[in-house]
């Protein structure tokens, strides 16, 4: 994967570290630079030093050097001293005779400085083109390297390579901490990202965004733009559908119970429509609980459509519903009902009341127990419907909540009623609460709301008038 | 009792058709809102079970044509959405009732019977199970053995006899039986109450206690 760090740090690093290169072999070069030329002018004039001992006689060239002298000129506590002088024929005229052929300076007395070797040592030559009387010669004069390598190894010459390394690390680390800081705009929008929830399909905030940053917003909000079109699309698809099932499934169970009632006194006719009938409510309750899902999908949904309702009166609306589920398996259904208002919408409340309690049924055991009750306690709206089941573990209190979710493959659920539950709270910015019933039997599920705020009045939505 | 069905569902029209007869009522049959119309022009009719979405003209135009042309005839309204603009819509456009389909074959037939009530004249009579109240003489009796009723338990049962079936509070009887105007506790109605138990004895009636709530009259099975 291409990383846009890296292509920064390649694209600032090497050319950054080429450039300290080039810097360091300037400061090098410009350090040493003089000392040689401070060396070579050393071994320079040693050349012409030798110069006054070289005179043309009888049409030769003759040297005389003393002794005393020639000490004198190879006296160094470093290095090594050589010299030579030659003929145009390049014969020894004076000095070693091992002495590395001569190069010849391009000009008369200009000396000529070069690296070279001798005895299995590299050396510094200096060589000295001149003319005694008619006659040319060429003076070499040579030392080794020691004082030049002690020069170069010397602790201000280190000290200023190490610098030179020093700058080097510090402009690493300032390109790296400015390229962090670069990209930091890109990690806060991936982390904004990253904390969404599957159902949060707003846009992005296209204020405060890096200018560079603001083309890929941009992008992102026309893509969730178009996620939450085709999201809505199938919600309307899923509601349209069910809303389509529903005269069929009428007609389906209207004539059910017009054959339980004409053959009641077959046993095995009844029994067929009672199965008939049974799976009849399934699809029935399946198909309300998928009008509920698509009703209660919080991406849909607006806060603007909660208005104050009466939690009690909505679970009296139900109740009819309710006894007679409860009747199904002998259940004793109780109500504890306070009057208490939260901000609601009716429908989805009621979805949420009846998943509640239809879920209570479910999984109270024959001839069990379930109260529901409704009150304000700690400035919240509490519903809670409490039932003496099995309850459910610590550990699946989380997972009951997923769609199609089911706990116990003995109670023919839809797996989900609960996921419209969580869903619902949601909308209304409540929280669901699982504990255990009295006595540490049983399952109590609260939803607490927050209260309605006294400056929100009693308003019923006005219908649109077509 | 001329029930007027209007719904294009051939399998649902039937259906419904089939329970009213088999509950004692007459039904006709159309199948979209301009034969209502015309219909309801011609014939004297008790009430009218109203798909909304009909082909030709829908449920909603039906009533307002019904109510515009000055006709009472009850209104149950039938529809498959729930949404309650539709409610409100329906209820505005001067239907009487609603019900959200599927809905279970007692539901619809209690409440034909309520709007049958409403438009009707008021029963003399009312039985349940071995129970006969007659509203004109006053006079109770199960099995046929008259039995004692104070104004205020007659009041009570009365009100459970048209609720039966029905999850009644005890809030909704105290409303019901004000118009004598006294002030009357929740506890109150639950002395009255297992007052009416004990005379109703064998009548075959369950008077059912919704915990925490209020009661509900049904025949014991």
């Amino acid at each position: 994967m291409r990383s846009i760090r890296l292509a920064l740090l390649k694209w600032l690093l090497l050319p950054l570290l080429a450039i300290n290169l080039i810097g360091a072999v300037g400061t090098y070069w410009l350090a040493w630079r003089p000392a040689q030329l401070a060396f070579d002018q050393n071994l320079a004039d040693a050349a012409w030093t030798l110069l006054p001992y070289l005179e043309q006689r009888d049409g030769r060239i003759a040297f005389e050097l003393s002794r005393q002298a020639e000490q004198v000129l190879r006296l160094d506590h470093f290095d090594s001293v050589y010299f030579v002088v030659r003929n145009a024929r390049g014969d020894t005229l004076a000095g070693d005779a091992d002495f590395p052929p001569l190069r010849t300076p391009p000009a008369i007395n200009e000396p000529l400085a070069y690296d070279s070797r001798m005895r299995g040592e590299a050396i510094r030559v200096i060589t000295l083109f001149t003319l005694v009387g008619t006659e040319p010669v060429t003076i070499g004069v040579a030392e080794t390297l020691w004082k030049r390598i002690s020069v170069r190894s010397g602790a201000s010459f280190v000290g200023l390579l190490l610098l030179e390394l020093l700058v080097a690390l510090i402009s690493i680390a300032i390109v790296w901490f400015g390229v962090s800081r670069g990209l930091s705009p890109l990690q806060a929008m991936q982390s904004s990202l990253n904390a969404r929830s599957y159902e949060d399909l707003t846009a992005l905030p296209a204020g405060h965004m890096a200018l560079e940053l603001e083309p890929v917003a941009i992008a992102v909000n026309g893509l969730l733009d178009r996620v939450r079109h085709v999201s809505r699309g199938q919600q309307e698809f899923l509601a349209n559908a069910a809303h389509q099932l529903r005269t069929p499934l009428a007609g389906l169970k209207t004539q059910l119970e017009w054959l339980q009632q004409r053959y009641a006194g077959d046993q095995d006719v009844a029994r067929s429509t009672l199965l008939m009938m049974a799976s009849t409510e399934r699809m029935i309750r399946q198909t309300n609980q998928l009008l509920a899902l698509a009703r209660a999908e919080p991406s849909q949904f607006e806060r603007a459509r909660l208005y104050p309702l009466a939690l009690d009166k909505l679970v009296e609306e139900s109740i009819q519903h309710f006894v007679e589920e409860a009747d199904k398996k002998h259940i004793d259904l109780g109500f504890e009902l306070a009057s208490v208002t939260v901000p609601g919408d009716r429908f989805l409340l009621r979805d949420l009341i009846d998943n509640l309690v239809d879920n209570a049924i479910r999984y109270a055991p024959p001839r069990g127990c379930v109260t529901v009750s409704c009150y304000a306690a700690d400035g919240e709206g509490v519903l809670a419907v409490e039932d003496d089941g099995p309850g459910i573990p610590p550990s699946e209190r989380e997972l009951i909540f997923s769609r199609f979710y089911r706990l116990s493959d003995k109670t023919t659920g839809s797996g989900l009623g609960l996921a419209i539950v969580r869903d619902i709270a949601a909308d209304h910015g409540a929280q669901i609460r699982i504990s255990s019933g009295a006595g540490g039997r049983g399952t109590v599920f609260s939803v607490h709301f927050p209260l309605a705020t006294p400056a929100q009045d009693e308003v019923q939505p006005r219908a649109n008038l077509r | 009792m001329h029930v007027l069905l209007v719904e294009d569902d051939a399998v649902l029209s039937d259906g419904i058709a089939r329970n009213l007869t088999n509950h004692g009522m007459v039904v006709d049959v159309v199948a979209n809102g301009n034969d209502a119309d015309a219909l309801l022009q011609r014939r004297e009719i008790s009430v009218v079970v109203l798909d909304i979405g009909l082909p030709g003209i829908d449920g909603f135009e039906v009533v307002r044509r019904l109510r515009a042309r000055g006709g009472a005839t009850p209104v149950l309204l039938l529809t498959a959405r729930d949404a309650v603009e539709d409610r409100v819509y329906g209820l505005e456009m001067g239907a009487d009732d609603y019900l959200v389909k599927p809905f279970a074959t007692p539901e619809l037939v209690a409440r034909v019977r309520a709007l049958l009530r409403r438009a009707g004249p008021q029963q003399s009579r009312l039985q349940i199970g071995a129970l006969m109240l007659d509203t004109v003489t006053r006079r109770a009796s199960v099995h046929g053995r008259p039995i004692d009723l104070s104004a205020r338990e007659w009041a009570i049962l009365e009100y459970l006899i048209r609720h039966s079936g029905r999850v009644v509070s005890k809030q909704q009887i105290i409303d019901a039986i004000l118009p004598w105007g006294e002030e009357l506790t929740l506890n109150a109605v639950e002395v009255y109450i297992s007052r009416i138990r004990i005379k109703l004895g064998d009548a075959g009636l369950a008077l059912r206690t919704i915990r925490g709530f209020g009661y509900m009259l049904e025949n014991a099975h």
